[in-house]
């Protein structure tokens, strides 16, 4: 092998480059490991300037739907809150997707660059009240952001006149309780106005009417991470990392059948799907050759063996007929029935279906019961035709991002492996 | 977790400087991790210093796994 090719897959630790090396609640070594600097540059430069200097970076939400962050915080910060009623900005760490666990390493492992990021939002949109929005179940990440919390208003990072400065900002830690569908962006909404977490149509956007009505920002824990490296290094240096539509690095959470599960951060496009798998995954669990993958989380449709060589660029997994979405790279090897890799799939969203619309509510417990049949090999060719029908339905009459994609692995698998669905029809 | 005493709570909340709509659900979360259930007395008195029926509230904790509205059995 060229040397080239050898050391193709490495890791690039840009958002992780401080993970691990310091005590979580230790302000003192997060400044001396270059902390803090962006945010001095910030409310240097102005709201403005910030705006223009993450519109320049290219950055994309690491949250699932890739909006362009810049564009949200500049529509957030032109709407003025009416009769001068506050803004909100939220950080979405109610990471619930399947396959998906980034966030936790950087809100455990470098939490104040989270923090950091967040004041450079609310900051640069005109927020006075921020939230942290963390799942449930990590309670421990909970309990640590607490602490700092504590510990930031006494370093005056948080409360009144940030480091001197004219600008005040509070931020409240919230632990999720439960649902799945909190982690969608009205649904999180809802949830803080203590209400069932629903999704919502949109318009209005939450940068418009957002949380109690007022504009709010919610970014997810990785997307934010980003911000005070690109004010460090400014929007150019940032750009040199990844492709030009989709710069930076990308945290990857790799699970399922592979040998090495875990988080690796690697530059947008610096390697294949098969190589994260092979190389930093070193390979599937028992050795057999790889099914399939699930390059976006629970919800991202699966790709077969021909698509392996994709590349790991949010572009190229959508050519492929995937998404990148959460970058939770799910991998399946050989063996396994495409009947239960969706089945399993389906027990997890038929349990977290908010119910606001009939397609998705309804149609999450048919496709099930349609599955359960299968995997007892009691269907019918007929319940193939419906499984695709329903599918198809939910996507198009849902209104969140969940009614819209939990099918898309059901209709994949479909397309891909009909003999597996074949095998599990009722012998006449 | 503690058992559920009025003046546990009013503790609580005075830590947290008050009740408002936009730190409600933090604190009907600190109800529920203090003694874990929210208790009536709670939703009573939080319904009343946000203006919110009751109704609303439970309508909201109930459509949480992670809220319960009764003390858990010990049996």
């Amino acid at each position: 092998m060229r040397r080239s090719q050898m050391i193709k897959m490495r890791e690039s630790k840009v958002l992780t480059r401080r993970v691990g090396k310091y005590k979580s609640l230790d302000l003192e070594a997060y400044k001396a490991l270059g902390g803090l600097q962006s945010l001095k540059r910030a409310l240097d430069i102005g709201p403005e300037s910030v705006i223009e200097e993450i519109k320049r970076s290219g950055l994309i939400g690491r949250g699932g739907a890739g909006f362009p962050t810049g564009l949200k915080w500049a529509s957030a910060a032109k709407i003025q809150s009416a009769n001068g009623g506050p803004k909100y900005f939220i950080c979405n760490a109610d990471e619930g997707e399947l396959g998906t666990f980034k966030d936790k390493v950087l809100l455990d492992g470098d939490p104040w660059a989270v923090l950091e990021g967040i004041l450079i939002a609310a900051y640069t949109i005109g927020a006075k009240q921020t939230y942290i929005y963390i799942k449930g179940e990590y309670e421990k990440t909970a309990k640590l952001w607490e602490k700092l919390v504590s510990k930031a208003k006494k370093a005056a990072l948080l409360g009144e006149k940030i480091l001197g400065s004219t600008f005040s900002v509070n931020l409240q830690v919230i632990r999720g309780r439960g649902p799945y569908i909190a982690g969608e962006e009205f649904a999180l909404i809802s949830s803080l106005e203590t209400r069932r977490a629903m999704s919502r149509l949109k318009p209005p956007y939450p940068t418009e009417e957002g949380l109690f009505g007022k504009p709010t920002v919610v970014n997810n824990v990785e997307t934010i991470a980003n911000v005070p490296v690109i004010l460090a290094d400014g929007a150019e240096e940032y750009r040199k990392l990844g492709v030009e539509d989709d710069p930076g690095t990308r945290l990857f959470s790799l699970s399922g059948d592979v040998k090495k599960p875990g988080v690796y951060e690697l530059e947008i496009g610096s390697g294949t799907l098969k190589e994260l798998i092979n190389k930093l995954g070193q390979g599937t669990k028992n050795s057999k050759p790889i099914k399939a993958v699930q390059p976006g989380g629970g919800t991202s449709a699966l790709l077969g063996r021909d698509n392996l060589g994709c590349k790991l660029t949010s572009k190229a997994i959508r050519k492929a007929g995937s998404s990148l979405g959460t970058a939770g790279v799910i991998v399946y090897e050989e063996g396994k029935s495409a009947v239960e890799i969706i089945k399993g799939l389906l027990q997890f969203y038929g349990a977290e279906s908010c119910g606001r619309c009939a397609p998705c509510r309804i149609g999450v417990v048919r496709m099930k019961e349609i599955v359960d049949t299968l995997s007892h090999k009691e269907a019918t060719p007929d319940d193939l035709v419906q499984l695709r029908e329903i599918g198809k339905a939910c996507i198009a009459a849902s209104t969140c991002g969940m009614g819209q994609a939990f099918p898309l692995p059901v209709l994949s698998a479909l397309e891909l492996f009909p003999e597996d669905f074949e095998a599990a029809i009722q012998k006449v | 977790m503690t058992k559920f005493k009025m003046q546990t709570y009013q503790n609580l909340i005075r830590r947290s400087g008050g009740v408002t709509k936009e730190n409600l659900f933090s604190l009907l979360g600190k109800v529920q991790d203090e003694f874990g259930y929210v208790p009536k007395e709670v939703v009573r008195d939080l319904a009343s210093k946000t203006g919110l029926a009751e109704a609303r509230i439970y309508g909201a904790l109930t459509s949480y796994g992670g809220f319960k509205i009764a003390p858990e059995s010990n049996d």
